[in-house]
């Protein structure tokens, strides 16, 4: 195995780390552990765990796709900033906001591991505020809606259907002013 | 504001002291400091690693103009790291002002700003185009969240941010998308260390999902019984479900260290007290002293000195000189580089200096 910073000699020193629950190993030739471990004292590695175990996860999320058939719809590279989906694999950064957009189905899947969740549920910037609130208020009585309909309290139920199309309206004209 | 000179600037924050290690917060026998990481781009520019040189320089210029003219940054400084020299950056890296990617980077005009406390600081152009961090003293995330999130609007009246609304606060890296917020808490537990073993009490904090660091943050092993815990989830989560489960977290591990303390202090109270005493004996009167040493030797101290079987120096004194004895810190401090032996022999003087005061 080739050292994971040189990328050119042979490794044979393994660096074993524990992070969330995740065992990550690196391995290193013999220039490049004692340059990390020397460099100073209090600083044996430098930060590549993280792309290490990203870049783990995007090789099992591509066996996985690839077994599971084709993807629809699966980019190679960024419209934007060019970026490949190799590159991103290499360094685990992305290169900008389309880049979020272009390679959606595959990151989709990374999130989902990475976070256990793969949607924003936190705070919103001023710019985005209205219609965020608004989808967000829209997913919140359609729920209530689910459950007064169980409960059989059907005024009340049609006082909520007519809030969420109210809210779904505006919208609607929103969006297509946009447009 | 006028604009000040790096010298001036770095001459400063040599002689200045953090607010975050002064030692008093909340539970500060056994939580050092609290801490909350923002990560934010701007609609529109690629992140800072894939941007043009054009694009960093808008960045940089506009970090330039809230420093100069928004009232929230009055009393605060931006540095250009393209000016400062491997030994001044490192120097932020150890005031933990800049994170040591920041350092090292080599694209242009990357940036930090940091106001007078050095609780707040922005690093511009990392690998987002800002890293806003706020650092207070003890266990203080929800302060710091009402304090970070105020500066959060103030630049995002300002920039259109970066954000979906699937995804939210779009980040360079996966790993920070969502809420772009990192909090983290940094932990004295000496006795949970002696009673349970390093790897035990590793392993119990990572387990339940949080991310366990030595003191000089990501990738460094832990000295001196310091930990820092931090949440791993940035997406799915709000901002105060992030701060509330963290603190919990937090809560049951300074409960283990606390109850860790009490039965070593029945049990073996002689025990501490000569171990502390022997740590404050060599510290006040060592000539060569390795950090590594000086790290394990501090810690020993503070323990004595949380558990209050020994009555001096203060917590304060204690964490700022964690962070002194480090390479860069000391070498500024003398004004020189300094080879390994020089760095020991004036960071024992150095300890000596603040211990015997």
């Amino acid at each position: 195995m080739l050292c994971q910073i040189c990328k050119k000699k042979e490794a044979i020193i393994t660096f074993t780390k524990i992070a969330g629950g995740q065992k990550i190993e690196i391995h290193l030739c013999n220039d490049c552990a004692s340059v990390y471990s020397d460099k100073f004292s209090i600083f044996p590695l430098p930060q590549f765990n993280i792309n290490d175990l990203l870049a783990g996860l995007l090789n099992a999320i591509d066996l996985y796709q690839k077994e599971g058939g084709v993807i629809p719809g699966k980019k190679i590279e960024c419209s934007n900033c060019h970026l490949t989906y190799d590159k991103f694999k290499q360094s685990g950064k992305l290169g900008c906001s389309v880049c979020y957009h272009d390679f959606r189905e595959q990151l989709i899947p990374l999130l989902r591991r990475l976070h256990g969740n793969s949607e924003h549920v936190g705070k919103i910037p001023r710019q985005s505020k209205g219609k965020l609130n608004k989808i967000r208020k829209i997913k919140q009585l359609k729920k209530e809606l689910q459950e007064l309909v169980l409960k059989e309290e059907y005024e009340k139920a049609a006082k909520t259907r007519d809030e969420i199309l109210k809210l779904e309206g505006v919208l609607k004209k929103k969006n297509a002013k946009k447009g | 504001m006028q604009k000040k000179d790096k010298n001036i600037i770095l001459q400063n924050l040599k002689e200045s002291s953090a607010e975050w290690i002064n030692g008093q917060g909340p539970l500060s026998d056994i939580v050092i400091s609290s801490r909350i990481r923002l990560a934010r781009n701007v609609e529109g520019i690629p992140f800072s690693p894939r941007a043009e040189q054009a694009e960093l320089k808008n960045i940089f210029e506009f970090s330039q103009q809230i420093v100069e003219k928004d009232s929230l940054f009055k009393d605060s400084n931006l540095l250009l790291l393209d000016e400062l020299t491997p030994l001044e950056s490192q120097f932020l890296v150890e005031k933990h002002l800049i994170s040591l990617y920041h350092a090292q980077e080599s694209h242009s005009y990357r940036g930090c700003i940091f106001n007078q406390k050095e609780t707040l600081s922005i690093m511009v152009n990392e690998e987002d185009h800002f890293r806003i961090q706020y650092l207070l003293s003890g266990l203080q995330l929800k302060n710091i969240w009402k304090l970070i999130n105020k500066i959060d609007d103030e630049i995002g009246k300002k920039v259109t941010y970066a954000f979906s609304e699937k995804e939210g606060y779009l980040t360079s890296c996966p790993t920070n998308v969502g809420t772009g917020m990192r909090a983290s808490i940094m932990l004295h537990l000496p006795a949970l260390l002696m009673v349970n073993g390093i790897n035990d009490v590793r392993k119990a904090i990572s387990k339940i999902g949080y991310v366990v660091r030595g003191f000089y943050g990501e990738g460094t092993e832990v000295m001196g019984s310091l930990f820092q815990v931090s949440n791993q989830i940035t997406l799915g989560l709000s901002e105060e479900e992030i701060i509330d489960n963290l603190e919990k977290v937090n809560q049951q591990i300074i409960n283990k260290e606390q109850k860790a303390r009490e039965e070593l202090l029945f049990n073996s109270k002689n025990q501490l007290e000569d171990q502390a005493w022997r740590a404050y004996g060599i510290l006040s009167s060592a000539r060569i002293i390795s950090s590594p040493e000086a790290m394990e030797l501090l810690s020993k101290l503070r323990f004595g000195v949380g558990l209050g079987i020994i009555p001096y120096p203060n917590l304060g004194t204690l964490n700022k000189l964690m962070l002194l004895i480090q390479p860069a810190y000391l070498q500024m401090l003398t004004g020189k580089d300094l080879d390994p032996l020089n760095r020991d022999l004036h960071r024992a003087a150095l300890i000596r200096n603040e211990i015997n005061h």
